[in-house]
This record gives structure tokens, sequence and C-alpha cells, in this order.
């Protein structure tokens, strides 16, 4: 595992890029916003690449199931697989589906894909762990968008009737909402189903891990994560529609590399 | 048949702590026992069926067996997809045992009934159907099954029938077998009306417990004769007709329209005609046509 989590980061957008050209498939930009989120979570939590089933691993769950991509090439960073498998990503009979499945890939914990399901499992999770008194946690990164779905809050409000503060929330704000429910002040909402709630740059790994490791006070602990939809990438970002499910051409992909070298992530 | 979950979970509760309740706020106070002994094990999640199959799906995945209990139509429609991605798709287990089935709450209307549950469950890979008919049924068939690597669905009916049959998961059972030219198929608590019904017409009658998987040996073994399923849902003859080469025959709900008429189960059974006087006239026409 490289130390510089920085440089990885590049990388893991170097190869997001990188495979979403080679197979044609991925939604490059919200693979970009959770990048960091991703890098933060698998540098700090209880996990073992080589032992995926360890039975005292903490658990990550991505309910925003169309950002596989960027957790795929996250994990092969931190050893589960090589990231040169995951270049058939999305090709008849590869384990790599454009959004995973955890009978396929190691270290995957739910299959996922249509939003608003991720979180209901992760409390259902969360809660088994506190019957069963473990000290495990569980993580689970959702979506702005995502969370236009009502099981989304469904979800939080049971974990916090159940007092699950070995649940973390990370809410991916990359603003992808002007395309449809805009939720406004994500952090007041949540802390008005009695989270506890932090805000963060969300593209700051000192600051992500400093948040999802954070005093919680016996709730449920919720990371607003404030994230640019396709950051690293100027192109990108300038037009996240465009670009939200679609790979970068040949002329395109050497201007979108020198992007991600030349951007201050 | 509620009460008989509760006495059949708190027999398995005592012997395996893996068990655990999720309910969405029915048959609470019918659970205070288990509550009282299990406080740990027993959740009122509320009104959140979405929320209730995510939740034991993620239980599942940590080694628990999530009993997920409310009314039919909220768990089993409203949530397909939870059940279909969370438990199906994602090969976890647990039990879903729902009350409410067909008219049960027909005083309130198409908006607590339901029909579909059996047949749209049957067709999600890894899933187990259950329809028991009587408390012996559910009592039977839940401790084969409550721990098995599959999810299973319980359709439980406040009016169980109590006829005594034998129990075996995937096993239908031949009431009788008399030769004739005509078959009559049935599950659930209706066969306390197609029994009646039929006892003295010259007709053989199967009754199945076990939705999916569907006996195929049974209905083989009479495939040459006319079959007439009688069934208060959709599930049983689309089970039943996947076997092939029948010629089988529907009767039961009516086509294409809700049974919106308000009253009591019996009303509205004999409303559309699966009353024992219903059911006979049918099945004696069913005898008669060429």
């Amino acid at each position: 595992m490289e130390k510089n989590l920085g440089g990885m980061c590049k990388a893991i957008r170097k190869d997001i890029l990188h495979i979403s050209k080679a197979s044609g498939h991925g939604h490059i930009p919200t693979c970009f916003s959770i990048v960091e989120i991703l890098v933060a979570l698998y540098s700090t939590v209880r996990h073992d690449p080589k032992k995926p089933k360890w039975e005292e691993r903490d658990l990550v769950v991505l309910s925003k199931g169309h950002g596989a991509l960027a957790l795929y090439a996250v994990m092969a960073r931190f050893g589960y697989f090589d990231i040169k498998d995951v270049e058939k990503f999305g090709s008849f009979k590869t384990i790599f589906g454009c959004h995973a499945n955890r009978l396929k890939v190691p270290g995957v914990e739910v299959s996922t894909g249509s939003l608003g399901h991720g979180i209901g499992v992760a409390v259902g999770m969360a809660l088994a762990l506190k019957i069963k008194k473990s000290a495990r946690q569980v993580y689970v990164v959702i979506g702005d968008g995502e969370s236009n779905e009502g099981t989304v809050w469904e979800a939080v409000l049971a974990a916090e009737s159940q007092k699950l503060d070995n649940l973390t929330i990370i809410y991916d704000d990359n603003r992808s909402h002007p395309r449809g429910l805009q939720i406004t002040n994500p952090s007041e909402k949540f802390a008005a189903f009695g989270c506890s709630v932090s805000r963060v740059p969300g593209h700051d790994l000192n600051e992500l891990s400093k948040a999802i490791c954070s005093p919680n006070h016996g709730k449920p602990r919720v990371v607003v994560a404030d994230t640019i939809k396709g950051c690293g990438s100027k192109t990108m970002m300038s037009d996240v529609y465009a670009w939200h499910r679609r790979s970068p051409s040949d002329a395109e992909y050497p201007i979108l590399l020198k992007e991600i070298d030349e951007m201050a992530v | 048949m509620r009460k008989q979950f509760r006495d059949t979970a708190m027999d398995l509760s005592l012997r395996d702590d893996r068990t655990v309740m999720l309910f969405g706020d029915v048959s609470v106070y019918l659970f205070k026992e288990f509550q009282d002994k299990y406080p740990d094990r027993f959740y009122n999640l509320g009104i959140c069926e979405n929320t209730m199959i995510s939740a034991g799906a993620g239980m599942s995945s940590q080694g628990l067996i999530p009993f997920i209990h409310t009314i039919t139509p909220f768990l089993t429609e409203r949530s397909f997809e939870q059940i279909k991605l969370d438990m199906s798709y994602n090969r976890l287990s647990g039990n879903i045992l729902t009350c409410g089935a067909t008219f049960d709450y027909a005083w309130d209307g198409a908006t607590h009934q339901c029909y579909t549950d059996l047949a749209i469950l049957s067709m999600l890979p890894n899933l187990e159907v259950i329809q028991p008919g009587s408390r012996k049924e559910l009592d039977v068939l839940l401790r084969s099954q409550y721990a098995n690597d599959k999810c299973t669905y319980y359709r439980l009916s406040d009016k169980p029938h109590a006829i005594d049959l034998p129990a075996e998961f995937g096993k239908a059972v031949v009431l009788k077998d008399v030769g004739a030219k005509m078959t009559i198929m049935t599950a659930g608590p209706i066969l306390a009306n197609v029994l009646p019904a039929v006892q003295d017409l010259d007709v053989n009658l199967v009754y199945f417990h076990t939705i999916k998987p569907i006996d195929r040996n049974a209905i083989i073994k009479f495939k040459e004769t006319k079959i007439l399923v009688v069934h208060d849902a959709f599930g049983l003859f689309e089970a039943i007709s996947r076997v092939g080469g029948l010629s089988a025959e529907y009767y039961g709900l009516p086509e294409d329209k809700f049974c919106d008429t308000y009253g009591t189960l019996e009303q509205i059974r004999q409303d559309v005609g699966l009353d024992v006087k219903g059911i006979r006239e049918k099945a004696r026409g069913f005898l008669n046509c060429k």
C-alpha cells in the first residue's frame, strides 16, 4: 500500500479513467467524488485485504452502487485484487460488474445498484453487531441524489431509534441534486433525525479520517462530505451532466490524465 | 395462526440464540412474553417495511436469523424490490411471515388485501414460498425451514383450517385418489371450503402447503386428468402450470378486478364464489364439461 495517500488518490483516478476508457463503462464523475472518502475509509477501518472474510473486520457498504468502479480501484490499491483484473469491468463473465456483487468480488459486503438499499442493509448489520455485543463498526457511503429515496430516511430513522452508534453514514454531497429533488442543509436534516453530524471538505483525507472516528455520543454518526462531482478533472467538473455516464475518447484521454496530474486535490 | 407463530418462535428461540424478531408495529402485544424473555431479540421497527427487509438482510449477513413480520401487502408488494435485491440477489436468508392473506382483512377493503404475494415471490431465486393452511402446518414447516440458507416466505392466515394433514416441506398431500378423470388442486386455508364442497364428488383432491418448490411429482401423477385449481390467490395455478402439458383451469379470484366489497372473509368468499356452495357448483359444472 502506498504511504502517500494523496498520490494514491491521483493514481486511483487514473485507474478509473483507464478502465472506463478500456471498457466503455463507468460513472466517472461520481467515482471521482468518492475517491478520498473510500481511501479515508480503507486506511482507517479494521480490515485485512488478504482475509476479506476476517471475522473481526469492520464493514464498508457502498450504497451508491454506481460508484463501483471507484470502489474496485480503491480496493485494488489496498491489495484486495490486482487492478489489471478490473480492466474487464462490465464485460461478459467478469466478476467486476458496473454494480458490485458481493458473491463475486472479495471484500464487497453488499451487492448494490438500486439506490436506497445499502443503507438499510447497513442498519441491519449494525443492529446485528450490537446484539452480538461486537465492537465492529459499519460504514456506509450514500449519495445526495440517492437520498431522494425515502428508504434512506427510513433507515436513518431506524438507526437513530436503535441508537446505532456503531454506524457511520458518509454522505457524498456532490450536489447532483439539481437534477432531482434538492436536499438543502443535509447536516441539519441528519441532526434533526438525531444523528451526530460533522461536515468536512470531502476531498481532504485528514479531515475525512478524523470525522470518521469523531466522538458520536451514542448516536449514529453522519459525515457530510462536501465533494465535487468529477473532482480531479476540470473538464468533467465543468460539465458533469455530459460526463455522467460516458467514457473518454482517445483524444480526450491524455487531456484528462494531464488534468488529474495538475489538479491540487 | 399468529399465536402458533408466537409459540413456535418462542420455542425455537429457546434453543437457538441466533433468532431475532423484526416487527412492523403488528402483533407486538401478542409477542409481549417473547419481548420480556428476549428483550435484545425483539425489535418493533415501526411502519417501515422496506427497511425491515433490508435490515433483516443485514442481520442475516452477520449470522443472525431474522423473522420479519407485518401485514401481507405492505411487506410483499411494497417491499418487493427489497426482498428481490437485499435478500434474493444478495443470497441472504431469513424468514418473512405475513398476516392478512387475501381477504382476511375483508372489512378494510382492497388496500389491506393481497392476492399477488405467492405469485411474485415465487419468481425470485433462492426463495421458498409456503402457504400453511393450519397451525400444525405452520409449526412443522417453520421448524424445518427457519434456519436454512434460503429466504422463506410464510403466508399466515387468521382463518386457518383445522384439518389434520401430514406436513412435510415440498410435499403435497393427496387427500383423495379415486382414479377420477378430474382432479381438484388447492392450497392453504381455503381447503376448509374445498374439502366439503367436493368430498362426495367423483374427483381426486390434491392439497399443497408449499408453493415453491411445488411438488411436481404430485402434479405429474394426475397429469392425464383434467385439473381444476381452486385457490384464493395467484401463484398456485402458475406453479402447477409450469409442469407443462396439463389441461388445467383456474377458479378463484375474479379476473382483472379488485375484490373491493367490504364485509367479512366469509361474505367476500361467497361474493366471489369461493364458499362451499360456489366451489361445489364450479366443480360439478367442470365434471359435466366435455
